[in-house]
């Protein structure tokens, strides 16, 4: 069964007196444990369709389903609880919170919320990630003593912290040089399969979108193709 | 790691402009303590003071109307007053049977009105400790004839210690009658009362107005404390009410002062025989009550304009704190953080500020009264009878500290909350791609 489903979505943005129509009707499913690029060239509308898919965005029609769950119908407060439990996000510039150091950013998300973990099961989670993204040396140091792939793998394990099913990445590596970029992908990749975490991240950078399993191409707003690779469309009756 | 701490640490970013922000509300702070601190021992410092001048803080005059219409002011027998006293079980540090005279004081050519206290120097020994000597001693009023005048009345007359001049005053039936004194001692006038009474020793006092030596005019109740003033004089006089007739304590309009009420009483009612007149310390005093009122409305109104100027910039100050921040606060929602923990993150700085400031405030203003407290303003200060033997005295009440505290607390809460809230409503995708 899919675990991010876009039907019809378009998404049309203000701009002083016109519009600038985005996203132009794009239906696709993601499966759970894919691993998937969203690819196109600037301006093609992958910010705006992660964002969507993120519920930081709405479309302007058509439905965006999480999970299972139609998300049009939810209140803010419902649509920030299903952030926080279903989605992890990685950003291009990391944005990490500049006054927390390694550890308490990767703590942060999982201060908010309902079910907090208990003390010392967070801990280990926190420290099996540090470990997991190379970061074991590095724990008490503030964001800005730290070079840019560090601080991405940093959002990384931030994003992983609340064992979401879905990680967003909207180009992870397009402030990074390419070796370090290429190392970051392969680190997702790594955790993909050992997690079973559905990542999808947009990138323009080809041969950063080799990596992926599933690739969705973009241009002007629509999908251009889909290309599914070691992988099989979504079965049906797979538990999400 | 709460809300409580990351904003501890957000405000560390921007150090010096936290900093800046605190110590304005310090400031305020500071004002408004060190106005309240210095009107809460105010009324009791002036109090006081008058209380030595009065020498007393229940007062019972004896009045008796004579059948041709003249007034007089006299106690024959005190037993009943003392009986009062006696039964209530009134503790008084002192009581005090005095005689007084509106005379002309002449010395060579020149000549002054005065009023004159009738002392018993033995008795009242006390009474010498709240004088402040200028000339001369107190020990000059072994001489049944001395008198201390105050150094305004001297300089008038010219007087030096030891110069005898002539008194002219009437008789306690309205006789005229002379008599002569000797100066004994110059003492300070510090100036607020109107001008201050001469003192005399009581038994010469006493035949110049004609009194057999036990009468006198007015009787000085002195308390252990002037919070005893209202309840005591409340009590002596429901109980003489009982035994004697008293003037009414209320004047019927309001607006009058109670001693001036009281006075009047005596004027225009209709009575016969002899009335007693009871008032205290708090009746004279009730305008300086009226000055703290309009001390304390002063400061708060200080304060509040203090703080709608320092409001406007706390609520500045969150605008561009939340523009800075507004990729991070697009961060912190896409994280799962709801509307209200922005808001509550933005508040709690300002709350920290806020509480921060005023204690830092609390702490300065302890720290200046302390040192205003240490230094001696001298005993012929013209600020004299707001001090305490010379220095300043400060009192703050919990409750009003405590108040003071919550109106910064809400006030500044106030002044973050639109920005908060501001920031709070932001689309996470729009706070994500805002470009700073
Ligand atoms: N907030 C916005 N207001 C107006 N136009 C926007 C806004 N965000 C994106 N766009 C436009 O929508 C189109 C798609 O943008 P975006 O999703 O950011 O593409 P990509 O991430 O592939 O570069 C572009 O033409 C862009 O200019
Ligand atoms: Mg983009």
């Amino acid at each position: 069964m899919a675990i991010v489903e876009l039907k019809d979505v378009h998404k049309i943005y203000p701009l002083g007196k016109t519009e600038v129509h985005a996203v132009k009707g794009v239906t696709f499913e993601i499966c759970k444990g894919d691993f998937i690029s969203i690819a196109g060239p600037s301006g093609s509308g992958k910010s705006t369709i992660l964002n969507m898919i993120g519920c930081i965005d709405t479309p302007t029609s058509g439905t965006v389903i999480i999970s299972g769950q139609t998300t049009d119908t939810l209140s803010d407060k419902e649509i920030t609880e299903l952030r926080h439990k279903e989605i992890g996000f990685i950003f291009q510039s990391f944005n990490l919170i500049p006054v927390l150091n390694v550890y308490e950013n990767i703590e942060f998300p999982l201060l908010l919320g309902k079910n907090r973990p208990k003390k010392n099961e967070k801990k280990e989670f926190i420290d099996f990630l540090i470990h997991e993204v190379g970061l074991d040396e590095w724990r008490t140091h503030r964001p800005n003593e730290l070079s840019g792939g560090q601080r991405q793998r940093v959002a990384i394990a931030r994003a992983l912290v609340t064992k979401p099913r879905i990680v967003l990445a909207d180009e992870p590596t397009a402030n990074l040089d390419s070796v370090t970029g290429e190392a970051i992908i392969e680190l997702m990749k790594k955790i993909n399969r050992e997690l079973e975490t559905t990542f999808i991240f947009s990138t323009h950078d080809p041969t950063i979108v080799e990596i992926a399993d599933h690739i969705i191409r973009l241009h002007d707003g629509v999908v251009a193709s889909e290309e599914r690779r070691n992988r099989e469309p979504c079965r049906k009756n797979e538990e999400t | 790691m709460n809300t409580w701490r990351i904003a501890i640490k957000n405000l560390s970013r921007q150090k010096k402009r936290s900093f800046l922000l605190g110590s304005a509300i310090a400031f305020g702070v500071l004002i408004i303590t060190l106005i309240n601190g210095f009107t809460g021992s105010f009324v009791e410092n002036v109090g006081e003071n008058f209380a030595h001048i009065f020498a007393g803080h229940i007062f019972i005059d004896g009045v008796e109307k004579t059948p041709t219409g003249k007034t007089l002011y006299i106690v024959r027998n005190d037993n009943e007053l003392i009986q009062a006293i006696e039964d209530l079980e009134i503790e008084y540090s002192f009581l005090t049977r005095h005689s007084e005279f509106s005379g002309t004081l002449i010395f060579e050519g020149e000549s002054v009105r005065q009023s004159i206290i009738g002392i018993d120097w033995e008795d009242e020994q006390y009474f010498t400790g709240r004088l402040i000597l200028k000339d001369g001693s107190f020990e000059n009023m072994q001489n049944p004839r001395s008198v201390i005048l105050s150094d305004k009345i001297a300089d008038k007359l010219k007087l030096q210690v030891g110069d005898r001049m002539l008194v002219q005053l009437r008789t306690y039936t309205g006789q005229q009658n002379v008599g002569e004194f000797t100066l004994a001692a110059i003492i300070l006038d510090p100036g607020l009362v109107g001008s201050i009474s001469g003192y005399a020793n009581k038994t010469y006092v006493n035949e110049l107005l004609n009194l057999a030596p036990d009468e006198y005019m007015t009787l000085g109740l002195y308390l252990p404390s002037m919070d005893d003033i209202d309840p005591t004089a409340e009590a002596l006089y429901r109980r003489l009410a009982e035994d004697v007739d008293l003037f009414a304590r209320e004047g019927e309009e309001d607006e009058v002062n109670p001693f001036m009420a009281i006075m009047q009483q005596i004027e225009e009612e209709e009575w016969e025989g002899l009335r007693y007149r009871l008032y205290t310390l708090n009746d004279m005093l009730s305008e300086v009550e009226q000055i703290v009122v309009v001390l304390n409305t002063a400061g708060l109104i200080i304060l509040l304009i203090l703080f709608i100027i320092i409001m406007v910039g706390i609520t500045n100050t969150f605008r561009m704190v939340m523009f800075e921040r507004i990729r991070e606060i697009g961060t912190m929602r896409a994280l799962g953080i709801q509307k209200g923990g922005i808001r509550r993150l933005f508040l709690t700085e300002a709350l920290w500020i806020g509480l921060g400031g005023a204690l830092a405030g609390l702490a300065a203003a302890a720290l200046v009264m302390v040192i205003l407290s240490q230094i001696f303003w001298g005993l012929d200060s013209p600020i004299f009878i707001l001090l305490k033997n010379g220095y300043m005295t400060f009192r703050l009440s919990f409750l009003q500290t405590a108040a003071n505290l919550g109106l910064v607390a809400v006030l500044t809460l106030l002044a973050a909350f639109f920005p908060a809230d501001k920031a709070a409503k932001l689309q996470p995708a729009v706070a994500l791609r805002t470009q700073k």
